[in-house]
């Protein structure tokens, strides 16, 4: 599966505080929800490839991306095209077929509602990486200390970001040592085997690590884990000009697009 | 100097330390360390694809197994270690992530429906299953025909475990016991009430989000009974290993808190 990780590069989307993104982020995801109406959803879709533009990111990865959904994208958009229950007939294809729903008619609506759902996807699928790519990690676990997300929880995403890659070598070991039992065929074979052979690396990885963490429980009690002090922190981060525009700018966009659905526009 | 030793009793009359569901370093009862952990093991079960979704690039991967089982393992503390460890693979593997930087609840839900179960809070554990089939049934592309079919075979289950007490009882005792013919069952109910939970909230969403019509979901609906009994019964498999992994090494886990001393 394909991972994607921070890229430095010097914008104006790099320097936004990790909590500013995450807002836009979330608000964007709200506003693209609420229009049914692709020219509104496509506005959006270029407001996010723009960002992505200005971030310096590689655009052919936006095309990577694409890979994922093309099929989803395809089944989206047929379905409602035939069987969305618009009201302006745009082509004929058969007879209605009341078995399957279908009217016998692609329609104006079921076309503009499908390309609203598929540029949805695109957005949504979109709008997560350039989070990622403009941010640094230790930046996205601080944001979510300061928006007062428990310590506890805040500690858990850090400690199980840095175990990970550990994890990852150990499961290897151990599919090396399944593959020389002959436990189970990792590389070929049909899916069936596959995932037998994946089941068969879980159970040795669990109870290895749950051992393991032990030694970390240890080590947190000894600092004094959980002790009701005052926690201070080596990166601070604060808001900015940029900051407050783009959190008003959210605000707004979320006020009007609630405004707009009210008054029945961008909606098919 | 007058100095006095304490009596060796004092020491003995101080209680010993209880487990309880505030206590320091733990969520739930279940250490911070164990969730953390979990969490990671959940992002590495993410990078393993093991099953296709009809018509999409991406691949339902190992780690719904992981939340099938984890309420057996974790209690409620499942839901934090589920939602930890989907963040971060949706942070890391953000290509899969249909539903954006929300794609985290589906293993969330799954894991806590499965872990308050477990922990007997049946009734808490209804309403949330409760209000995941209402989210489904409320969605007027779920009134289109044969609809009501989609959620059916597991979540079926997962309310019969819920709220039947004899039923519940029998499967929570089967697992706390480490009975070693009827744990496999039991483990199946409860990977069934993890997994309902899981795919039940991905449904739902993708319907509110895409939505999807009958004439997508009904002529997939065999692959996905198929796929979700193939997750099941390996996350039972699994489960089983586990747990009496975890018992015989006698490593912390969520029977510790629940089995009656």
């Amino acid at each position: 599966m394909a991972d994607v990780g921070y890229i430095n590069q010097d914008s104006f989307l790099h320097r936004l505080d990790a909590r500013t993104k995450l807002i836009l982020m979330l608000a964007i995801l709200v506003v693209v929800l609420v229009f049914t109406d692709p020219i509104y959803v496509i506005a959006i879709l270029f407001l996010v490839l723009g960002a992505w533009k200005l971030a310096k990111l590689p655009l052919n990865m936006v095309g990577d991306i694409f890979k994922y959904f093309t099929g989803i994208a395809v089944i989206i958009f047929v379905l409602q095209a035939f069987f969305y229950p618009g009201e302006t007939n745009l082509l004929q294809i058969s007879n209605p077929i009341p078995a399957i729903g279908f009217s016998g008619y692609i329609t104006l609506q079921g076309v503009m509602y499908g390309l609203a759902l598929v540029l949805r996807l695109v957005v949504i699928m979109t709008v997560a990486p350039l989070l990622v790519m403009t941010t640094p990690m230790s930046d996205l676990m601080l944001a979510l200390v300061k928006f007062k997300v428990p310590y506890r929880f805040a500690f858990i995403l850090t400690t199980a970001m840095s175990l990970f890659p550990s994890i990852q070598n150990r499961a290897e070991l151990i599919q090396q040592a399944q593959l020389c039992r002959g436990v189970g065929d990792f590389e070929s074979g049909n899916f069936f085997v596959r995932l037998r052979a994946s089941a068969s690396i879980l159970t040795p990885l669990i109870l290895g690590a749950f051992r393991d963490s032990q030694i970390l429980d240890v080590a947190m009690s000894s600092r004094a884990f959980g002790a009701p002090i005052q926690r201070t922190f080596l990166l601070e981060s604060h808001f900015r000009q940029a900051d407050y525009i783009f959190l008003a700018g959210s605000c707004l966009s979320l006020v009007g697009a609630v405004i707009l659905r009210i008054m029945h526009l961008g909606v098919v | 100097m007058n100095q006095t030793n304490p009596p060796e009793n004092n020491i003995e009359a101080k209680p010993a330390p209880v487990r309880s569901w505030q206590s320091r370093g733990r969520i739930f009862g279940i250490p911070v360390s164990l969730i953390a952990i979990w969490a990671a093991l959940f992002v590495a079960a993410s990078a393993v694809p093991a099953l296709p979704v009809p018509g999409m690039g991406g691949m339902i991967t190992v780690n719904a197994i992981m939340t099938a089982i984890s309420g057996v393992v974790l209690g409620p503390a499942a839901a934090v270690a589920n939602m930890a460890g989907a963040i971060i693979a949706t942070i890391l593997f953000p290509f899969g992530a249909f539903f954006g930087p929300i794609s985290f609840l589906t293993a969330t839900v799954g894991g806590l429906i499965a872990g308050l179960t477990f922990a007997n809070r049946w009734k808490l554990a209804g309403a949330i299953e409760l209000l995941l089939i209402a989210s489904w049934f409320v969605n007027p592309a779920s009134w289109q025909p044969y609809m009501y079919l989609v959620p059916l075979p597991y979540t079926g289950i997962a309310v019969l475990v819920i709220f039947i007490k004899p039923l519940r009882e029998w499967a929570r005792n089967q697992i706390l016991t480490q009975n070693k013919v009827w744990m496999w069952p039991a483990l199946f109910l409860f990977a069934s009430i993890g997994h309902a939970g899981e795919y039940l909230t991905s449904n739902s969403m993708t319907n509110w989000m895409y939505n999807l019509t009958w004439q997508y979901w009904i002529p997939t609906l065999p692959y996905w009974i198929g796929v979700d009994t193939v997750i099941v019964v390996l996350s039972m498999v699994v489960g089983v290993g586990v747990l009496i992994g975890l018992h015989r090494a006698r490593l912390p886990h969520a029977s510790d808190l629940y089995i009656k001393k």
